[in-house]
């Protein structure tokens, strides 16, 4: 059972590497912010994983918090593309 | 052994994000690359067992310097010049 928890976290450290990927080579100021969202997204994913593995409630707390605030960070960048900020 | 890779790969993108934020001259996108950087560094102190630490740079970190940070390129300019240099340069 705990093999099929460390293949997913193998395919978390894929994803994670295909977007730094996109995050270095993206030729406009979108492509980096859209990468910057999925490597929040993979990450809060790996950090639940990570609190499953290590048998700790109070660890989803962090991935919680991270949840709420990588969003903030987004839209900010987001509407300053935009020109409305 | 995927815990290695894990952590290993962690911090070579913070390396990696790191001095993209140092040589980029589009301030944005060096904003944004301390962004990835603070990420990651969550991420890292929540394997070392610390998080708390993890929660207190995820506030911060994401929010706090993010928006400020932004704002601060609104209200000057995006793009850094290599004019000041060359003037300091002949000046000297």
């Amino acid at each position: 059972m705990i093999y099929i928890i460390y293949i997913a976290l193998g395919f978390m450290i894929l994803g994670l590497f295909f977007a730094s990927f996109r995050f270095i080579k993206g030729p406009t100021a979108g492509d980096r912010m859209v990468a910057l969202d999925t490597l929040t997204t993979i990450l809060v994913a790996g950090l639940v994983v990570l609190a499953y593995i290590f048998q700790r409630f109070i660890y989803l707390d962090v991935a919680l918090v991270y949840a709420v605030l990588g969003f903030i960070g987004v839209i900010v960048i987001a509407r300053y593309l935009e020109g409305a900020l | 052994m995927i815990y290695l890779i894990l952590i290993l790969f962690l911090l070579v993108l913070i390396i990696g994000s790191a001095i993209y934020a140092v040589v980029q001259r589009d301030l944005l996108y060096a904003v944004i690359a301390t962004g990835v950087i603070s990420l990651v560094l969550t991420a890292v102190f929540y394997i070392l067992q610390a998080p708390d630490v993890a929660l207190t740079e995820a506030a911060i970190g994401v929010a706090l310097t993010t928006i400020i940070f932004i704002i601060t390129i609104r209200n000057t300019v995006r793009y850094e010049s290599d004019n000041d240099k060359k003037n300091k340069i002949k000046k000297l």
